[in-house]
């Protein structure tokens, strides 16, 4: 396990790069969505994905939660999975953030449309700083408004050796809207991942 | 090795639907899978809108993904579980599937031209029907499923256990919203004769016709169910003591009024009927109790008759005993 372990210039680096691709992740869905998006600077935590169910279970405690995922993959075996945690009162937020208003879209259906939105603006944004490109998977739901959703996200993390734990907190102006976001990474991909943090690294 | 040449036979053979657009949304390519199903020739809808073309799809929403396809430089996706098609198109197991159109998975892709500034979106359709069909035929057999296990398989009406679980989350509403709440329990009367005189057939034959009957008397929210061999429970929500016996009285009287009829033979039967009303506080056990007391109490005054519970009931049973 160790062995996966980033070191802490390596870190620097990748927060750093998560840094700059939620940068520009902000400003594209601003102009998308026609709203201010703030993207709080996510502190980026490497965790045991055994640890991550219980984690997410204690933060929102006895709440439904919809989980979203989505695989991505890239060039040089850098590859992983996309969870994003929704916890929502109403779905109205979603149908005028979409603009859906004239149309008869379902609740699943704006999920996935959102989570599709936000992951993949903010990953092409991270793949371009790694000099690679990522391929999608197209967004499944693994739970639906759902209190055993720690569950399931157990049931998923258990693929995964690392979780890359980015938690973004998406502030809109007009809504109130909020969500996570997990990266999930399985050991060998962690391995890809920091052979190109320490190109990178060299390089400057 | 030059593989210009491996294009257009692989887009052409290829099993998904491709279809190219520019950022005005015409189309600038349509590959055979959507010509041919769509039945339209490439070159005669090259240049024209999407949406004139294919004047069917969901337009303000499929404009508002390719949109953010085209801004964002990312993809978008449809899945045939969320949306089934956007694009009606036949599909090939006309016969097996119960939709009419092919249930398709949708990817917009970005693209950019080699001049590095022309934008395009590529929509690629893979025909998900199969899938579709299995998932209808296992909510079919899911469904039926949960129906057996509700039902009792001779009346057709609630079987106990559900019934009894039914009327315990009715007796927690009625606790909590102060509604009123009754329960009626009724009992086929003489049954054991009438299975000696026509058999157990026949003794079936009845329980199925005075289920069917009960069942006309009732409201869509009273919920009939099978407690035993010949005995019955009616949950009736919303309704006090009152109601009830007025409820007890009718199918006293729809019972014994008319005759059934089994293989030519007529068969006249009569059920005696115990009613009781919820109070504050009760159990399920309790509330069944008290309404099985009162059908006793009508069984001893001589049957074919409905009696609403009271508390001397109780007490004349005690002394009896």
């Amino acid at each position: 396990m160790t062995a996966l372990h980033f070191t802490e210039e390596q870190r620097d680096c990748l927060q750093e790069l998560v840094n700059v691709a939620m940068g520009q992740a902000s400003d594209k869905l601003a102009r998308y969505l026609a709203t201010m998006v703030h993207l709080q600077v996510p502190a980026i935590k490497l965790v045991d994905t055994q640890q991550l169910p219980q984690h997410f279970a204690q933060r929102y405690q006895q709440q439904s939660v919809s989980l979203i995922s989505m695989g991505f993959f890239g060039d040089q075996g850098l590859r992983g999975e996309a969870i994003m945690l929704y916890q929502l009162a109403n779905v109205d937020v979603l149908a005028r953030l979409l603009e859906y208003s004239d149309d008869d879209s379902s609740e699943a259906e704006m999920l996935t449309d959102i989570s599709s939105v936000l992951t993949t603006t903010f990953l092409n944004g991270l793949a371009e700083q790694l000099d690679n490109s990522f391929s999608y998977a197209a967004p499944r739901i693994l739970s639906s408004r759902d209190q055993h959703f720690a569950d399931k996200l157990a049931a998923t993390a258990q693929q995964w050796q690392l979780a890359l734990q980015v938690d973004i907190r998406y502030q809109l102006t007009d809504y109130s809207f909020h969500c996570d976001m997990i990266l999930l990474i399985p050991g060998e991909a962690v391995l890809r991942l920091r052979q190109m943090l320490d190109q990178i690294l060299a390089s400057f | 090795m030059q593989l210009d040449w491996l294009l257009q036979p692989l887009l052409s053979q290829l099993n998904s639907g491709v279809l190219v657009l520019d950022a005005e949304l015409r189309l600038v390519f349509i590959n055979q899978f959507i010509a041919r199903r769509a039945d339209v020739q490439p070159e005669d809808v090259q240049g024209k809108s999407l949406f004139d073309v294919f004047t069917d799809v969901p337009q303000a929403w499929l404009q508002r993904k390719l949109q953010g396809v085209l801004a964002l430089q990312v993809p978008a996706f449809s899945s045939w579980e969320q949306r089934q098609y956007i694009f009606k198109l036949p599909h090939l197991r006309p016969l097996s599937s119960d939709s009419q159109y092919m249930a398709q998975n949708c990817s917009m892709l970005p693209l950019t031209a080699p001049d590095g500034v022309s934008r395009y979106i590529c929509l690629l359709i893979e025909d998900a029907t199969d899938a579709y069909v299995y998932q209808q035929q296992l909510q079919q057999s899911v469904a039926r499923l949960q129906l057996a296990n509700r039902t009792d398989g001779l009346t057709g009406v609630l079987n106990r256990s559900y019934w009894q679980q039914q009327l315990s989350y009715e007796i927690q509403r009625a606790e909590r919203y102060q509604h009123p709440l009754s329960l009626l329990m009724f009992d086929l009367d003489k049954f054991k004769q009438l299975n000696d005189r026509y058999g157990h057939l026949g003794g079936d034959a009845v329980l199925v016709a005075l289920c069917a009957r009960v069942t006309t008397l009732l409201r869509d929210t009273d919920l009939l169910g099978r407690y035993g061999g010949e005995e019955f429970g009616v949950i009736l929500p919303e309704t006090d003591l009152t109601g009830a016996m007025q409820v007890a009285q009718r199918i006293c009287t729809a019972v014994a009024g008319q005759p059934m009829h089994y293989e030519q033979q007529t068969i006249r039967a009569s059920v005696s009927l115990g009613v009781a009303a919820f109070t504050a506080g009760q159990s399920t056990d309790a509330l069944i109790q008290q309404a099985d007391e009162a059908l006793y109490t009508a069984k001893r005054q001589g049957r074919n008759q409905a009696v609403a519970w009271r508390a001397v009931n109780n007490e004349y049973l005690k002394k009896v005993k």
